[in-house]
């Protein structure tokens, strides 16, 4: 054992912004970035001459035919910098997936190392015209050669394969998977920005809407979005001159896939390993262990990493994901419950890609969650993307 | 022609895959082996994953074409809209015999008539996609 990370709880967020999202934004995604970014400086108590640092993962995940074009699709932090006026020490993105928990690990050892003090981070995400993974490819050259002439293509297919593997080694069925959804978008719909806000999903719907890649359906993909969001990030210290409560960083981990695989193919072993590792890490570089975490935010892109992180975050024994939640595990009702998708994530806003787990943990620990707080939610742990490629950024309300 | 459904994806040979591909035409499914360990790799890339080598000159070996089944899906909608007319379609991840966890994925050609479950055998197919150009894919084995 190393012992817990240096950076461990010397970084705190002070503040944040969040657009609404919408299925298209009335102005390009650039100008609402922007926007939002004032909005999280001023909720900081800081000017733009204070921020020094700017922060994102710029990365628009589609594996559709489209341009990529700054400060329309993506906003790179360079853009960001030209755009918001400031002057930063430090600009950065980072590319690696699990593009939030890597951003904010970027933010981390920026201010830890002095190369920055007051760091805005931001994530902007973009729903072309048409399409979101259309692609028209009549030709696949490099990795794709190996995947897409047989019509293995886009990440429903890819996270179809390991979710049956699920369901066929622990007996499990997309029945039990309605829990899940319909919890992201009780939750959702509770959430004012939120695409879904006041639209729950029934179970009925949930089950009726068309398969798209079987056993995946509509409601256990996030919808494509434009939104944004913003946070600040500064030390401990400085942080307590600010208005708000700070919540401070604990540490973080991520994934690194185990084997060459073909491109998106991403076996349930593969997952739930390297899964494990990642959350072993966590508990190592934050000095706190599972059983201390009462607000896991995890990741929901598609459902079925919902029961994937409940089981590698340790709230339930591997292979009983789907008994948990159908029993009430994550009930964000029931106050003894671990309310893993109170945020609504991913299912219940839109495709935020990590926002919403990362704002529901800063909300609920800085008390700012209005009437959906929790009382004395003290660790929270915000999951992105898949366990294996992926993230996990652990929060405390409380110094550590 | 305007407006008209572009094709499957057909692959493009590179300097690697080449003899893959042109194994593939004659309907022979090859896998990349490693000239120092001897270990398969799928896909190929720059190093031999099973021993390191950053120089396996990897030789597309002919295989048994046997395997079996880890997971499936079934495609409803294709983001290649060249596989629309194909709709819907069984996706098989397999397992093939020659090593643990050597696996790859592939269109599963015949309708089975029993569920399909974890375990189930296939063997090696092919579709013809194009002039020249065939694609590897799978069919439930017999008996």
């Amino acid at each position: 054992m190393r012992g817990k990370m240096a950076a461990s709880g010397k970084v705190a967020i002070a503040g944040y912004a969040h657009s609404a999202v919408t299925r298209h934004a009335p102005r390009p995604l650039g100008a609402l970035a922007v926007d939002v970014a004032r909005q999280a400086i001023a909720d900081a108590g800081l000017t733009l001459e204070q921020v020094d640092g700017i922060v994102t993962a710029a990365l628009f995940p589609t594996v559709g035919a489209h341009a990529i074009e700054d400060g329309i699709s993506t906003v790179t932090s360079n853009w960001m910098a030209g755009h918001l006026g400031a002057r930063p020490r430090y600009a950065a993105g980072f590319q690696g997936m699990g593009q939030l928990s890597g951003a904010v690990a970027l933010a981390v050892n920026a201010i830890v190392s002095g190369a920055a003090d007051y760091v805005l981070l931001y994530r902007a995400l973009y729903n072309p015209p048409g399409r979101y993974h259309g692609n028209p490819m009549t030709e696949a050259t490099g990795p794709n050669q190996w995947a897409a002439p047989a019509g293995f293509f886009g990440p429903m297919a890819m996270i179809a394969l390991p979710y049956n593997e699920y369901l066929q080694r622990y007996g499990a069925t997309r029945q039990d998977m309605a829990a899940v959804v319909t919890e992201a978008r009780k939750n959702g719909a509770r959430i004012p920005w939120s695409y879904w806000h006041k639209r729950a999903l029934s179970r009925e719907e949930y089950l009726a809407a068309p398969m798209i890649a079987d056993p995946v359906g509509r409601y256990d993909c996030d919808i494509p979005v434009d939104g944004v969001a913003a946070f600040i990030l500064t030390s401990r210290e400085r942080a307590l001159d600010l208005p708000h409560r700070p919540v401070q960083v604990a540490g973080y981990a991520s994934g690194v896939p185990p084997r060459r695989r073909l491109p998106m193919h991403w076996p349930l072993d593969d997952l739930m390993g390297v899964g494990q590792q990642t959350a072993r890490q966590l508990w190592e570089n934050t000095g706190i262990g599972p059983q201390e975490v009462d607000l896991p935010q995890v990741y929901d892109g598609f459902s079925p990493f919902v029961w994937f992180w409940l089981e590698v975050l340790g709230c339930c024994p591997v292979g009983e994901a789907h008994r948990f939640v159908t029993g009430g595990g994550i009930d964000s009702d029931r106050p003894d419950a671990l309310p893993a998708l109170s945020g609504g994530g991913a299912l219940g806003n839109g495709r935020m890609h990590g926002v919403p787990q990362m704002l529901e943990c800063y909300l609920q620990l800085s008390g700012r969650a209005g009437g959906r707080q929790r009382e004395g939610a003290a660790v929270g742990v915000a999951c992105q993307s898949s366990p294996h490629y992926g993230g996990a950024v652990m929060y405390t309300a409380e110094p550590t | 022609v305007t407006g008209a459904v572009p094709g499957r994806p057909v692959p493009v040979p590179d300097p690697l895959s080449a003899p893959y591909w042109a194994a593939a035409a004659r309907h022979v499914l090859t896998v990349a082996r490693c000239s120092l360990c001897q270990g398969y790799s799928i896909p190929p890339g720059q190093t031999c994953e099973q021993c390191g080598s950053t120089d396996p000159q990897f030789a597309f070996t002919p295989v048994s074409g046997r395997g079996v089944i880890r997971s499936w899906t079934v495609m409803h909608q294709s983001f290649l809209p060249g596989f629309d007319a194909d709709l819907p379609f069984t996706l098989v991840d397999v397992e093939l015999a020659e090593q643990a966890e050597l696996r790859m994925i592939g269109r599963l050609l015949n309708r089975p008539e029993a569920p399909l479950r974890v375990g189930t055998p296939v063997t090696v197919a092919f579709e013809d996609v194009a002039a020249g150009v065939s694609v590897p894919a799978f069919s439930l084995a017999e008996g």
